[in-house]
């Protein structure tokens, strides 16, 4: 809700972050108030630029694996799904059915997960702190799962190209499916506690609303997108990995503010366990790994009787895989928007460039067109809304 | 993401076409016609979304930092790759898609490309008093730290432990 | 290969007979032991695991960290969870230089202890060079009950007397 400000203007030029506890990271936003009201609000970014980028170029491509879970970390296997897509389109390699199957699964976890500390952040934020612990009580849940799979709560690297770097076993299947099968009620409580709670809904209905056409101009994707009005969700409309196959639905929101944000991520919560569910169900048998040796290694049974094959290991990790020169971007739907990996590369074991197109950058962009205007209050709001990662921002 | 509509190569026939790898067409520009074709590709061709731009840099290639804009339809859902060839500077599109303005700033702290017309051409990522442009293939990394081996060590002559306590 | 342990100042006194000022100095080892408010330092992934420990699952309340302070004036721990690039040193130095005394630092995670992953021009490689570390917590990131064993750690040495 925007105040006119007063002709006689006597502001305060304030600083917010780079450490504070409402800024989801190391965000540094620069204030210019008068009184509560937010006259102008610039965001400064850059306290976590770690040259990933640039490390990228002295990492053969599946040690980058590693490199990607740290960008986005509240979505790793997501970023690990998006830059394998980016080298298996270079090398327009075959991935088998049952790695396909279990990256869509992996995926919705990961999303998930994402979405569990959204809701519990947000919550938090506002002063909301039960939402938080429960929110990531069940998240400790789904982190369990993941260290069961891949040894790792958070940066799983799972997600290899050519497939995925270990199989599924059956209890894990069943377990998974024990979980998705108890988190409906589990949303169901934290919406309880939320989405008609008159307090929650004071402070976040018309509060930091975004229109369409400016948050397409800046480039803001995503949920934030999506509450605005624009239903553009890539896992509808250019779809990778089969998700054409799954029924499910694209949330669009109205209004723009943060409720609409907020109410558009509940639904793709429950919307990513649907979708989880059906992905286990069609679970095919099969490899999880592409049987292309220039991509991925042979099995480990094999180096002991061929020779080609032995050969094939040796080059796989002396020298890395070596895609094929050229340049190849494919976006994914990352909870936080559209995620893409644009990776140049001329032919050798290491890419010559490895860019991130980060959705959270474009999204903080536009927080001044979402926070002018309002009270400093409403900027904790904005901003828990807009869910942002600081490391991918800075990357 | 399938081949270029005929419009886009019909809207600017002199320029060089082709698809990447990955199935988006992309044009080849000239640095001066880059802010005229952006937007006719917003305003004509319905490319209204704004996603990306960065650089990749050959510093054995005249000119050495090609440019890679990326804009996207949201009626014919498809990506269209906007390159340009510069050793310097380019126009900024920032008043076409203002979202183009931190993107251009980081190509500039990080590449060092200027972008003529940008309202506040300024670092991003690095501080601001940073020497060096970080990303450009010949930068030289001063911090990196030698893996504390004891081979390195001698051959160094460094000791490992904490700088601050001894 | 073994180091050497960092040679600690004590802090403010400790008189090693039993008059007092002993006795009020153990009881003053005592309730800082039990009553350690980290600040909130979260900068990346590490920072996640942090909310990991501090959430119902692992919960550092029992052990005394109730809360996590945003003032740093109010805080006695920092735990530097996450990379330090060159943009966020200079604060990461103010902060700790505006913690009030007696104050202790714990680098949690691979990226504050060494750099980690990250050998490069844009992050510090370890938070050491800036801020004297009591407890180096490895992992990328260190699960939650490794932060509580580093924790516990930094308790009982700070129970004791000696940091």
């Amino acid at each position: 809700m925007a105040i006119e400000a007063p002709r006689i203007k006597n502001t305060l030029h304030i600083n917010m972050g780079p450490q504070h506890p409402s800024t989801h990271g190391v965000l540094r936003v620069e204030l210019e108030l008068d009184g509560e009201l937010v006259v102008s609000c610039k965001p400064i970014i850059g306290y976590l630029h770690t040259g990933i980028e640039k490390t990228f170029e002295s990492l053969t491509y599946v040690q980058g694996v590693t490199l990607t879970d740290r960008m986005d970390y509240l979505n790793p296997m997501g970023n690990n799904l998006a830059y394998c897509l980016s080298i298996e389109k270079l090398f327009e390699c075959e991935v088998p059915e049952r790695a396909t199957v279990g990256r869509v699964l992996l995926a919705e976890l990961t999303r998930i997960n994402s979405h569990l500390v959204f809701v519990g952040t947000s919550g938090f934020d506002l002063g909301a702190s039960s939402v938080f612990l429960y929110c990531l009580r069940e998240r400790e849940k789904l982190l369990d799962l993941f260290e069961w799979l891949t040894g790792q709560r958070m940066m799983t690297s799972h997600i290899r190209p050519g497939g995925l770097a270990s199989d599924f076993e059956p209890d894990w299947l069943k377990a998974t499916g024990e979980y998705l099968d108890s988190l409906p009620k589990c949303i169901d409580e934290y919406e309880s506690l939320l989405t008609n709670n008159p307090l929650f809904k004071d402070r976040m209905i018309g509060v930091g609303v975004l229109k369409a056409d400016d948050a397409l101009a800046y480039g803001v994707t995503g949920p934030v997108l999506r509450a605005s009005g624009v239903a553009l969700d890539i896992r509808k409309t250019n779809p990778y990995i089969g998700y054409e196959t799954y029924d499910f639905d694209a949330v669009v929101g109205q209004g723009g503010d943060c409720y609409a944000r907020y109410k558009v991520r509940v639904a793709e919560l429950r919307e990513a366990v649907k979708i989880a569910q059906q992905a286990l169900k069609r679970m095919p048998g099969g490899s999880v790994r592409t049987s292309n040796r220039k991509v991925m290694p042979p099995p480990r049974e094999e180096l002991g009787t061929s020779m080609e094959s032995l050969i094939h290991h040796f080059k796989l990790f002396t020298e890395g895989i070596k895609p094929p020169a050229g340049e190849a971007y494919v976006p994914v739907e990352s909870p936080r928007g559209e995620l893409g990996f644009y990776i140049v590369s001329d032919g050798s074991g290491k890419p010559v460039r490895v860019h991130e197109r980060a959705p959270t950058f474009a999204n903080v962009q536009a927080l001044p067109l979402m926070a002018e205007g309002g009270l400093i209050a409403d900027l904790i709001a904005v901003i828990a809304s807009v869910d942002p990662v600081m490391g991918e921002v800075d990357r | 993401m399938t081949v270029a509509p005929s419009r886009v190569e019909a809207a600017f026939p002199d320029a060089l076409h082709g698809v990447s790898q990955d199935g988006i067409p992309y044009i080849l520009l000239r640095p001066d016609q880059l802010v005229e074709t952006v937007r006719r590709c917003r305003d004509e061709l319905g490319y209204t979304r704004w996603v990306d731009v960065t650089a990749v840099d050959e510093p054995n290639v005249e000119p050495r930092f090609e440019l890679q804009y990326l804009i996207h339809s949201l009626t014919e859902h498809r990506w269209l790759r906007l390159k340009t060839q510069t050793d310097d500077a380019v126009p900024s599109i920032v008043g076409v898609f203002p979202g183009a303005n931190w993107y251009e700033r980081e190509v500039f702290d990080l590449f060092g490309v200027v972008f003529d017309g940008h309202p506040n051409l300024t670092r991003l990522m690095m501080p601001d008093e940073w020497e060096g442009h970080p990303l450009r293939r010949d930068y030289v990394d001063a911090n990196v730290e030698p893996v504390d081996f004891t081979v390195t060590r001698e051959a160094l002559g460094t000791g490992g432990g904490n700088e601050l306590r001894g | 290969m073994t180091m050497e342990l960092p040679v600690v100042a004590s802090r403010g006194g400790h008189v090693r007979d039993a008059s007092p000022g002993f006795l009020l100095g153990k009881l003053a080892d005592w309730s800082r032991e039990k009553s350690l408010w980290p600040a909130t330092f979260g900068l990346a992934c590490c920072a996640i695991e942090m909310m990991a420990a501090s959430a119902a699952t692992y919960d550092i309340a029992r052990f005394g960290s109730e809360v996590f302070r945003a003032s740093p004036r109010q805080a006695d721990l920092m735990i530097v969870s996450g990379r330090v690039s060159q943009k966020m040193a200079p604060v990461l130095r103010e902060i700790y230089d505006q913690m009030a005394e007696p104050k202790w630092v714990i680098a949690m995670g691979d990226c504050a202890s060494c750099g980690g992953v990250f050998n490069n021009y844009a992050i510090i490689q370890g938070v050491d060079k800036l801020v004297p570390v009591d407890v180096y917590i490895p992992g990328c990131p260190p699960r939650p009950e490794a932060l509580i064993d580093g924790i516990l750690k930094l308790k009982s040495e700070i129970g004791k007397g000696l940091r």
